[in-house]
Formats: structure tokens, C-alpha cells, sequence
């Protein structure tokens, strides 16, 4: 085995270290816009999905632009079309999931009333287990729930285990997804949280 | 040829070394995430053989494991960064896994038994077909995985709807981590 100077092992790591730094970082900074291109193209598929509208991601930005316009400029609610013709409100949701976070869509009718339908995504969530919950299977059950109860009071739409009894009643309800307790819990959180923090904005 | 195929079957990296282990677990609920984290694999696990045999003779034996970390971050990083922007929803699909191919077993001790010691190619063909062994236990874990926990393969429903009306229920069981363990042990056992 040769031996090696400890300049020589310092200079060797030193170079080593500056080659892939900038190697990397080019290659980072060259493909920047086209991730970007994908988050955005992600985000309106997203609002659009919560719609009603099933739209391929290359072509969401454009469809996105003739059926959704800003409400606020915080880009957290928008003014959507649906796919049934009818106006809504999509909200932005975030919340924790059991690795990480979770967010997405609800759009909400015109009277601020029912649920039109969701959207949901996840940085890190099981596949196969909370993974689910951007499945469509899942998504349905939301098509239509109200989120106030008989008496008028808040209640967003609860995602709880199915078959438990419970006082919440079925149309402010879904079924959780079983073997994903946790990103489920996390859903119903932030159902809750999402939706009571931002007042639909009345138009 | 054939001397590079022990990996496939009597030197397979998951059964025989047993490298690699804690991701074949995690990726195999599903087919499509798992044939796509074997490829993943193998391509870092071949570039870095690769590279790591170019240089094996200026490596100083006292940091080449921090010289080995360092062109397997690389490549995972490129490998993230090129699914990011071309392959976006696969990318999505794998998340944090890409990111763990640098901590995979079978990359570092590839580099240590192989490629520090041999010249490029031969390093360059060891990676690939350790890839292919790891992605090929991983496949049927998680086609077994998939279609008894899910009723699906490739995202497909495969489980006609009438068994289901029929009474018949998917194996829960199947789409947590221990069963990976079990079918993996299962499959070191028939072997």
C-alpha cells in the first residue's frame, strides 16, 4: 500500500470536494426552471383536480388560466370553475402527516356551504399506506359533504376511522383509510384547522 | 459474462450478503416504486463503482471511505435532481427514498470489496448486476406485496370486483414494513 503525505490528502479531498460542488451546482441552477415549471404546473393540476376537472399536467397551466383566477394574493384561495358548470372557492390546505407534510385543495360551493371536492399531497407519506390519500378512491368520499352540522355549527368534514360510533353525522364524515392512522389523523386536522382559519370570502 | 451474474442469484446483495435490507422494506408496498428505486440503484451503484475504480489507485486508504461517500452523494443527488425535473411524478413517488440510496449498504460495500481493487469495467458491470439483484428481490416482493395487499399491480386492479363482492378481503397485513421482512425471509428460506 503506497503511502500518502498528509498535503497530498488534504489537497486530494480539497479538489475533490470543489469538483463535485460545482459540478453539481451547475447542473442544479440549469435545470431550476424546468422544476419550477413542474411545481406550478403541479399546483393548478392540483386546484384543478379538487374541481372536478381531470386534466393532464401539461396542459393545467393553460386550462388553469381560463377557469381559476386569485381571490387573495397570497395565492391561498382562488376563484374556480367546476366541472359541473357551478362556481367555487378553492382553499389551500397544510398539515402534518406522519412523516411529513401534507396539503392541498378543498373547493368549497358558492354558498360556502358543501365540499365540491378535494385534492391532497404529501412529501413523504408511506406508498401504499398514506400514499392513499391522493388516491381518487379516497378523494370521492369528500365530493358533497357539508361542513356544518344540522344546528349550523362548523364542523368541516371529518376523516374517522370506519364502523367507530360517533355523534359526527355522515355527510360531515369519510372513512379514514385503514393501516394509515396517523396521516388519516393528520387529513382530519387539517379539514379542520385549514378551513376554519380561512373564512370563504364571500362574493 | 458469467462471472458477473453471481449477483443475480448465489451472490444476490439482499439474500446472500444481506446489504440493503432496510430499503426493500420500505419501497416494495407498491411495483412501480420499486422497480424505479432498483433502477436508481443500480445506475448510482454503477457510476460510482465505476468512477471509485478509475481513481482507486490516487485514493489514500485512510479517507477513501469519505472519497466514497463523496461520489455516492453525487450521483444520488444528480440522479434526485434529473428525476425531479424529467421524471417529476416518479420523483414524487420515491421522495425521501432517492435521498437514502446513499446510506444503501450495497452501494459502499460494492465500492469497498469491489471496486477499490479492480479495474473500471469490470467495477462498472459488478454494479449493475448487484443493482439488478437487489431490484429483482425487490420486484417480487412487492408484486406479492401489491397484489395480496392491495388487489393491484402497476396501480392496476387486478382482484376482480366480484371476489370482492364475493366477500374476499385484501391482506392488510401485507402492506406494512414486517411483512416485507417475513416474504424476504420467506424467500432466503426456498432459495
Amino acid at each position: 500500500m503506497k503511502n500518502f503525505s498528509n498535503t497530498y490528502i488534504f489537497l486530494y479531498i480539497t479538489a475533490l470536494v470543489v469538483v463535485i460542488a460545482v459540478v453539481l451546482t451547475l447542473v442544479s441552477t440549469g435545470l431550476k426552471p424546468r422544476r419550477d415549471q413542474n411545481k406550478q404546473a403541479e399546483k393548478c393540476q392540483q386546484i384543478l383536480r379538487a374541481a372536478g376537472h381531470d386534466i393532464d399536467r401539461s396542459k393545467a397551466v393553460e386550462a388553469f388560466s381560463n377557469l381559476a383566477e386569485p381571490l387573495t394574493e397570497d395565492g391561498r384561495q382562488y376563484r374556480v370553475i367546476c366541472a359541473d358548470g357551478s362556481k367555487g372557492t378553492a382553499i389551500r390546505l397544510d398539515g402534518k402527516g406522519l412523516w411529513g407534510p401534507i396539503w392541498g385543495y378543498a373547493v368549497v360551493s358558492e354558498d360556502g356551504q358543501t365540499l365540491k371536492g378535494v385534492s391532497f399531497d404529501h412529501k413523504s407519506e408511506t406508498p401504499g399506506l398514506g400514499a392513499k390519500i391522493t388516491e381518487a378512491a379516497f378523494l370521492k368520499a369528500f365530493e358533497g359533504k357539508k361542513l356544518y352540522d344540522k344546528d349550523g355549527n362548523f364542523v368541516s368534514v371529518r376523516v374517522l376511522k370506519s364502523g367507530t360510533a360517533s355523534e359526527i353525522a355522515e355527510e360531515n364524515r369519510v372513512d379514514a383509510i385503514s393501516g394509515a392512522t396517523l396521516t388519516s389523523k393528520g387529513v382530519d386536522e387539517m379539514m379542520q384547522s385549514s378551513l376554519h382559519s380561512s373564512p370563504i370570502t364571500n362574493h | 459474462m458469467k462471472k458477473y451474474l453471481g449477483p443475480l442469484s448465489k451472490d444476490n446483495p439482499i439474500l446472500v450478503q444481506t446489504l440493503g435490507v432496510c430499503s426493500a422494506l420500505a419501497v416494495t408496498a407498491q411495483l412501480k416504486p420499486a422497480v424505479v428505486m432498483a433502477l436508481s440503484v443500480t445506475v448510482v451503484c454503477a457510476c460510482s463503482n465505476f468512477i471509485i475504480s478509475l481513481m482507486r489507485n490516487t485514493i489514500p486508504p485512510r479517507i477513501r471511505i469519505i472519497v466514497q461517500l463523496l461520489v455516492v452523494s453525487f450521483f444520488v443527488i444528480l440522479v434526485d435532481l434529473l428525476l425531479q425535473s424529467y421524471l417529476y411524478d416518479v420523483s414524487k413517488m420515491l421522495s425521501v427514498f432517492v435521498g437514502l440510496i446513499i446510506t444503501n449498504c450495497i452501494i459502499m460495500g460494492r465500492l469497498e470489496a469491489f471496486a477499490l481493487s479492480h479495474k473500471p469495467f469490470p467495477s462498472f458491470m459488478d454494479g449493475v448486476m448487484n443493482g439488478l439483484g437487489y431490484g429483482l428481490v425487490l420486484a417480487v416482493v412487492a408484486f406479492f406485496r401489491e397484489l395480496l395487499g392491495s388487489g393491484t399491480l402497476w396501480n392496476h386492479q387486478v382482484v376482480p370486483d366480484s371476489w370482492y363482492a364475493a366477500g374476499y378481503l385484501n391482506n392488510g397485513l401485507m402492506i406494512l414494513p414486517p411483512m416485507a421482512l417475513i416474504l424476504i425471509g420467506v424467500i432466503i428460506w426456498a432459495k
